[in-house]
């Protein structure tokens, strides 16, 4: 039978900035000036982090403090700028070893039989029957307090949801004609799996990626402020939303400046995932 | 321009310088490209195209199942009322009823939650005045007449539980269930075997035959157009390009690309040969060539052909041909005489 | 046209394939095997070097279950397949790349059938470099003949499938098929799923590559004239059988099988001349998942008759490399008494 052409359809103008999708600009260049304030704080940040300024106990916002100062006089504007380095790093740590011990399980899985996908679709039960903050955390107090247990924690955790995206993407694109004909070129399977099939299903990994490490800043801070995750004096803005939860009503910037941040932060990295999802759509 | 008649009597339906656009990301673009034809009574039209040809769009756009952002101009005249500038009331009237549309689909064309009775007593709640018991009688009677086999068990079936053929027809019985003057098919025998496509054109011969309706047979198959059809019309790139009786066109093509679509069809008595056929592909409809859209195509085109837009203009015969040369097409011979 | 006393280069015997459904707690509780689709039911034929074969049958016949076995990308659950006398279930590892090289497959969807993500210069490169079909140096060069061969312009290479139409994606099928220069080329529904006039273009390629290259051919399709078309011999497939072999002329002019016959008779001439209002064959197709008794087309055939329902006939000669199943071994046969009318209907 014939494949009619496809009918002309209006598809909503997207906005685009040159070739690429606005959303991915505008996401990018929060990410890009986020990167910034990670590596060189020092070039923004009018003051030293750990200074305390006695003369200038829990100050609200003026000019000489834009964000105001905590309960030990540390400018907050500097703190939340500091913790741009540390937030960004837990951002990657806590979602890349996932991302690749997922992707990888999950294109083996997805390209097994009925058996270990059984297996498989088990494990992802039993992973996802529990809030993944209470594993995490049940993994943390185990292990104890701090940063790289709380990479373990959720990396232990984590690898289920991206082999899962993964797996269900193999599965489809190994039904599809041009996996039978690596097949009958005699590829050998591994070939097949990582270098004509995960190219094609990497793309719902990506973009989760992203939000995943938008997820990951809060669950740092989540931690930060259950003093599981970065301990004190650390810049982290989880770390300060915990000093400022005393202080809301009477000196309210200490908690809000940082959560402001992880937000637009976390705003940048869905963004970013929005427009990765456009541009990687495979087209027909 | 009319598609010519010899005989004065005057057409079911009238088609006049229809216009199908959409607005797509290049812009806005003529999926039917002022398209005219006149069907006439108990004769079956066939429309004849391949990808991006617009013959079913044309169909659609008759039936106003055209949805926005694709705009529709021009005039379909039934009986004497434009089709297309009917109140939805009107034209729920005249749908289903005395225009009736079959797709090539039927998976899709059917509803898969309601049984196939009842869905067939829809369309005769809508257009009849018969009560409850009568439309299940007329509903087991069409079921018959479409050669269902034990239509009272099956009335209550789902469409699911239906073969490919079966489906056709159970889809050809609601549309015929308040026996329209006008079918308009939309490739309904693409998706089917051969076997069952033979059933399928023979059935539907039959029933124009007793129920005296009209056919606009839309298909991509010269085979079932030699089969089925008394004329008919070939599209590209959204405009009829040649129309005439079937037996004539076949006979002395006078388009290079109808000439060339019957080239393309392997015969018998020519095994293993080159088939005659077109270079090219069909053009994108937002990048259409100047002048005859077939023109880069074609082995007869000259420089006149890249400047002018061929008209569909009249020829002996009843016949309509848009081409500047279609003399030598002609002269050139058919590919199956 | 030539005969055919070439050697025989794949050799079917009894091939046999099912696909299990998933087993329902009906069946289980009532202690029956789970339902199958029977998609091949004992096929057995020979091809022969330089032919065409052309198989030809509607849904549920079989022949692209048929013609992936050939090239192992599915396994015979019973009988087997002879590549050079060799059985290639038997094979693995650089045995079965070996014959991976020899017989090729191009498949019917244009726009599944090419990875996405991979222009055609990396798909070419890697089909030369995996067989190690030329020196890494020779490769570019090899490329642009391969594009030629197939009659795409060179700048062709370094583009990804989306930006071609159907048929040029399935010049790139064959040309990456053809990478490896096999001796066997399997092609499936090959210019199903293309508009006609591109569908000859195809087919006329196909034509000229098979002269080039001397290939052995295998052309599955449901539309008889294309397979006319283009075979020396075809075999007619109905429910997971062959009912009918034999070199092409003879078999269309005059069929030995009833279903071969209703086939011909229903496929529409391009001649208005000839019409009929007689419905070539009655019935619909029954479904794989119950094969009907005895032979698989008694239920549809005019001239059906009591033994047809319990036995099933095998593969008889009836000619010159000319074969059916079918107990009715006078049919087709001009000088054959007049058989009983066919019954117009549904």
């Amino acid at each position: 039978m014939t494949l009619a052409a496809p009918a002309p359809v209006t598809t909503r103008r997207r906005l685009r900035v040159g070739r690429l999708p606005a959303t991915a600009v505008a996401g990018g260049v929060i990410l890009l000036i986020s990167l910034f304030l990670g590596l060189f704080p020092q070039l923004v940040a009018p003051y030293d982090p750990t200074v305390f300024d006695y003369n200038a106990l829990l100050a609200a916002p003026s000019g000489a403090h834009w964000f105001g100062t905590d309960s030990f006089g540390r400018d907050v504007f500097t703190r939340v700028v500091y913790a741009y380095g540390l937030d960004l790093q837990i951002a990657v740590f806590a979602t890349i070893p996932s991302f690749i011990i997922g992707t990888i399980v999950g294109a083996l899985v997805g390209y097994s039989g009925p058996l270990v996908q059984a297996i498989f679709g088990r494990i992802v039960d039993a992973v996802i029957t529990f809030p993944f903050l209470v594993l995490v955390i049940a993994i943390v107090a185990v292990l104890g307090p701090g940063l790289v247990n709380m990479y373990i924690a959720v990396g232990v955790v984590g690898w289920v949801f991206y082999a899962r995206l993964v797996s269900a993407e193999v599965r489809v694109q190994k039904r599809l004609d041009y996996a039978d004909a690596g097949r009958v070129m005699g590829y050998r399977p591994w070939r097949i799996i990582f270098l004509h099939l995960l190219p094609n299903s990497i793309t719902p990994a990506i973009v989760y990626l992203m939000t995943d490490m938008a997820l990951a800043i809060l669950l740092g801070s989540s931690l930060g402020y259950l003093g599981l995750g970065a301990q004190p004096p650390a810049s982290e803005w989880g770390v300060q939303i915990a000093d400022g939860k005393n202080f809301m009503s009477t000196a309210w910037w200490i908690g809000v400046f940082p959560g402001i941040a992880i937000v637009i932060t976390g705003l940048g990295f869905s963004l970013l995932g929005d427009g990765l999802a456009e541009l990687l759509r495979t087209k027909k | 321009m009319t598609a010519g008649m010899a005989t004065p009597a005057a057409p079911v339906l009238s088609v006049r310088n229809l216009t199908t656009t959409f607005s797509t990301s290049a812009g806005r673009v003529a999926a039917v490209d002022d398209v005219s034809f006149d069907v006439m009574p108990g004769e079956v039209l066939g429309v004849v195209g391949e990808s991006g040809s617009g013959k079913s769009v044309t169909l659609r756009s008759i039936m106003r199942l055209i949805h926005s952002p694709g705009q529709v101009t021009g005039s379909a005249t039934w009986h004497g009322r434009d089709l297309l500038g009917l109140s939805e009331r009107e034209l729920r009237k005249v749908r289903g009823g005395e225009i009736a549309m079959i797709f090539q689909e039927p998976t899709t064309a059917l509803n898969p939650v309601l049984p196939v009775g009842l869905q067939i007593e829809e369309n005769l709640k809508a257009h009849t005045p018969l009560d409850r018991a009568g439309r299940r009688l007329r509903a087991i009677e069409l079921m018959n007449l479409v050669g269902i086999p034990e239509p009272e068990r099956r009335l209550r079936d789902y469409p699911h539980q239906f073969s490919g053929g079966m489906r056709q027809r159970a889809m050809i019985a609601i549309s015929l269930a308040s026996n329209p003057r006008l079918l308009l098919a939309d490739e309904p025998t693409t998706a089917l075997d051969v076997t069952i496509q033979d059933q399928i054109l023979k059935l539907l011969l039959e029933l124009k035959r007793e129920l005296g309706m009209s056919v606009v047979f839309v298909t991509h198959d010269l085979g079932v157009v030699a089969a089925t059809c008394d004329r008919l019309a070939v599209m590209y790139a959204g405009r009829i390009v040649e129309s005439g009786p079937v037996r004539a066109v076949f006979e002395e093509p006078r388009h290079a690309y109808t000439r060339g679509l019957l080239g393309s069809v392997p015969r018998s008595g020519a095994e293993r040969t080159m088939l005659l056929s077109i270079e090219g592909t069909p053009p994108s409809l937002a990048a259409i060539p100047t002048g005859c859209a077939f023109n880069p195509r074609c082995s007869f085109a000259t420089d006149i052909c890249r400047r002018d837009k061929p008209q569909l203009s009249p020829i002996d015969g009843g016949r309509l041909v848009a081409c500047h040369h279609h003399d030598q097409v002609a002269a050139a011979g058919s590919p199956i005489a | 046209m030539s005969p055919l006393p070439q050697k025989v280069l794949i050799s079917a015997q009894e091939v046999s394939k099912e696909f299990r459904l998933p087993q329902t707690l009906g069946r289980r509780l009532r202690g029956q095997p789970p339902l199958a689709v029977h998609a091949l039911n004992g096929v057995t034929f020979t091809l022969h070097h330089g032919e065409t074969l052309g198989i030809v049958g509607e849904s549920g016949c079989g022949k692209s279950t048929l013609a992936r076995c050939l090239v192992r990308l599915l396994d015979c659950d019973d009988g087997k397949v002879l590549f050079e006398g060799k059985d290639i279930a038997a094979l693995a590892g650089p045995d079965l790349r070996a014959f991976n090289r020899r017989a090729q497959m191009i498949f019917q969807d244009p726009y599944s059938s090419l990875n996405p993500r991979m222009t055609v210069r990396q798909m070419l490169n890697e089909a030369l470099s995996v067989h190690r079909m030329r020196p890494r140096a020779k490769i570019p060069a090899r490329i642009d003949e391969l594009l030629d061969l197939v009659r795409l312009p060179a700048d062709a290479a370094d583009r990804y499938p989306h930006e071609f139409s159907g048929g040029q994606r399935q010049r790139i099928g064959i040309a990456r098929a053809l990478a490896v220069e096999p001796e066997v080329l399997v092609a499936d529904e090959l210019v199903s799923a293309l508009d006609v006039s591109v569908q000859a273009q195809v087919v006329n390629l196909l034509l000229q590559l098979q002269e080039q290259l001397n290939l052995t051919v295998v052309f599955v399709a449901h539309d008889l004239r294309l397979v006319r078309h283009i075979s020396h011999r075809v075999a007619v497939m109905y429910l997971g059988r062959i009912v009918e072999i034999g070199p092409t002329e003879q078999l269309f002019s005059s069929p030995r099988h009833p279903y071969t016959r209703a086939l011909l008779d229903a496929a529409p001439e391009l001649d208005p001349g000839t019409r009929s209002t007689k419905v070539a064959a009655r019935g619909e197709l029954p479904s794989p998942i119950n094969l009907p008794k005895g032979c698989a087309f008694h239920t549809r055939c005019p001239h059906a008759f009591e033994r047809c329902a319990i036995e099933r006939p095998i593969l008889s000669p009836r000619g010159p490399a000319h074969e059916a199943a079918c107990h009715l071994t006078a049919f087709g046969l001009p000088s054959a008494a007049p058989i009983a009318e066919d019954t117009v209907g549904s």
